[in-house]
């Protein structure tokens, strides 16, 4: 079982951290119908505590929480369908025993759901919330005074703030002594140090010290790494725990990883066409996922995703077909890092590919290099495609032509 | 340069005759002003954005936390985590409390008791 889940604080005197927001909120469930808000909102960075305390609360007051992820019920029409007949009261156990049960609605990532797009969904939260049949707390990371004015001007706001890193040893210092592990002080205080108050984070490290792990497995500073070094990364493990966690921190590029995983199974000379047959199998089942993901904005569907990729990852790596450099041809631009230098190149190749009356794909491969021995405007434009072709392959055609880099 | 400790949330009086940048100082997102009592300051970045102007006076602000389990004053300058925490607390714990072995049951037990009046 993931310690987080096993270790999640089952009192409110067992969350660490955050005390003033803790009696905060406890102060406003104490009276939430006299109230003038509809509900209280947590908001604050990931691992800080804001879901661990609405449990806990309603432990310590009895009450059954049912929790909505904004990711999974977005729309007005599916949180209605969830929740509707509770904030009116309807439930069949009122029905049954005549006494209501003591329910607590939390609406979790409530900042995920956009007022715009998500036809009436964040209309609805706050339609039941306003019933005050039952009280309603939402948490959210970030929240866009702008977007979720309708929320902060009904909510009350309590602020979660990052765990300090003394704080941090607590929770996990609480962890080692419950599992009984033999874990130095000294790296205990390091992942305090390196868990940059994200206690989930933190106990993440502490579960990959004591299976004999290394900390920089899960403390991973490179998120949104450039595509390049994940590929390299993932390609060098051989730990699909690694490969995973490498992913989830990398989310930007998860669409690029699998593509280039498609390119590098589909052209492996080494690999058996039965294991390959497998893995591209794998790999539809992923672009099926992702599509749904994007146009159905299906989020609940992302653990899957990262799941299978990183098996696919893991088992393409020992059956030999490894990332060497080379990204699919169609994906040309990842590797320009920078949005305006990518904007810069786009325009050029464009008009360089007008100009020589062809597309830009033809331009890029039939004719820049040619244009670069004849024109020495071409080089700056080279050394471009040099960058979003992987370098060491262009590198190496330019010296096959003849052409110095400059 | 003259350092003065102060904690969030708690009114304090700058050591320095301010004139002019008076209204600056107020200006600060999380500073406030109270008659009477003096300066107020919310969180780490407000005390940041105020330092930039005291600096030029020799002042410079640091901030003093509580710590859960001892109440004692904790300096956040002396602290071995200065350079990786955001210091934006008012309750965190002291270096004796955190070297204690048994600080994981002391500080529930200190958390529970402030909880108490709530959970009765």
């Amino acid at each position: 079982m993931n310690w987080t889940e096993k270790y999640r604080p089952k009192t409110l005197s067992e969350v660490i951290g955050n005390e003033d927001s803790k009696e905060k909120l406890v102060r406003w469930f104490i009276n939430w119908r006299s109230s003038d808000k509809y509900g209280v909102l947590l908001t604050g960075p990931p691992g800080t505590g804001k879901t661990a305390t609405v449990y806990a609360l309603a432990r310590d007051f009895g009450y059954h929480v049912i929790e909505l992820n904004a990711s999974d019920y977005r729309t007005a029409e599916k949180i209605m369908e969830k929740l509707g007949f509770i904030a009116y009261g309807n439930t069949l156990e009122t029905y049954i025993s005549g006494r209501p049960k003591k329910l607590l609605i939390f609406f979790d990532e409530i900042d995920g759901i956009d007022p715009k797009e998500d036809r009436g969904g964040l209309d609805a939260v706050l339609k039941i919330a306003s019933k005050k049949s039952v009280p309603v707390i939402a948490s959210a990371n970030f929240i866009d005074p702008v977007k979720h004015k309708a929320l902060l001007d009904n909510f009350e706001v309590i602020e979660y703030k990052r765990l300090t890193p003394k704080q941090i040893y607590i929770v996990i210092k609480r962890i080692s002594e419950l599992e009984d592990l033999d874990v130095e002080k000294d790296t205990l205080l390091e992942i305090s140090r390196r868990a940059r108050g994200d206690a989930r984070l933190a106990i993440n490290m502490l579960y990959a010290v004591s299976v004999g792990g290394d900390i920089d497995v899960v403390s991973n500073p490179l998120e949104n790494m450039p595509l390049d070094m994940l590929l390299r990364r993932i390609s060098s493990s051989s730990s699909q725990l690694e490969i995973k966690t490498l992913l989830d921190s990398n989310s930007n590029h998860w669409e690029d990883v699998l593509y280039t995983y498609f390119d590098i199974i589909s052209r492996s000379p080494v690999m058996k066409m039965e294991r390959r047959a497998a893995l591209l199998e794998h790999i539809s089942i992923l672009d099926v996922i992702l599509g749904r993901m994007k146009r159905e904005r299906a989020f609940y569907l992302m653990k899957y995703f990262t799941a299978i990729l990183s098996w696919i990852v893991n088992q393409s790596n020992r059956w030999g077909a490894v990332y060497d450099g080379r990204i699919p041809e169609y994906r040309l631009y990842v590797f320009v890092l920078n949005r305006d230098v990518r904007a810069e190149l786009d325009e050029l190749l464009s008009r360089y590919g007008r100009r020589l009356h062809e597309s830009r794909r033809k331009f890029i491969f039939d004719s820049v290099l040619a244009a670069s021995l004849a024109n020495p405007e071409y080089k700056k434009l080279l050394e471009w495609v040099g960058k979003v072709y992987g370098i060491e392959d262009v590198l190496r055609r330019v010296k096959q032509y003849g052409v110095s880099k400059n | 340069m003259e350092y003065q400790r102060i904690k969030y949330g708690e009114p304090f009086q700058i050591r320095r005759r301010l004139g002019d940048l008076f209204r600056d100082i107020v200006r600060i997102k999380g500073v406030e002003y109270e008659r009477g009592k003096g300066f107020i300051v919310r969180d780490y970045y407000a005390l940041a954005n105020l330092n930039k102007i005291l600096i030029r006076m020799g002042l410079i602000l640091t901030p003093m936390v509580e710590c859960a389990v001892c109440r004692r004053s904790v300096d956040c300058e002396k602290c071995n985590f200065t350079d990786v925490c955001l210091k934006d607390v008012s309750i965190c714990l002291c270096d004796e409390c955190v070297s204690r072995e048994d600080i994981v049951k002391k500080y529930l037990t200190v958390s529970k008791e402030s909880l108490h009046r709530y959970l009765k």
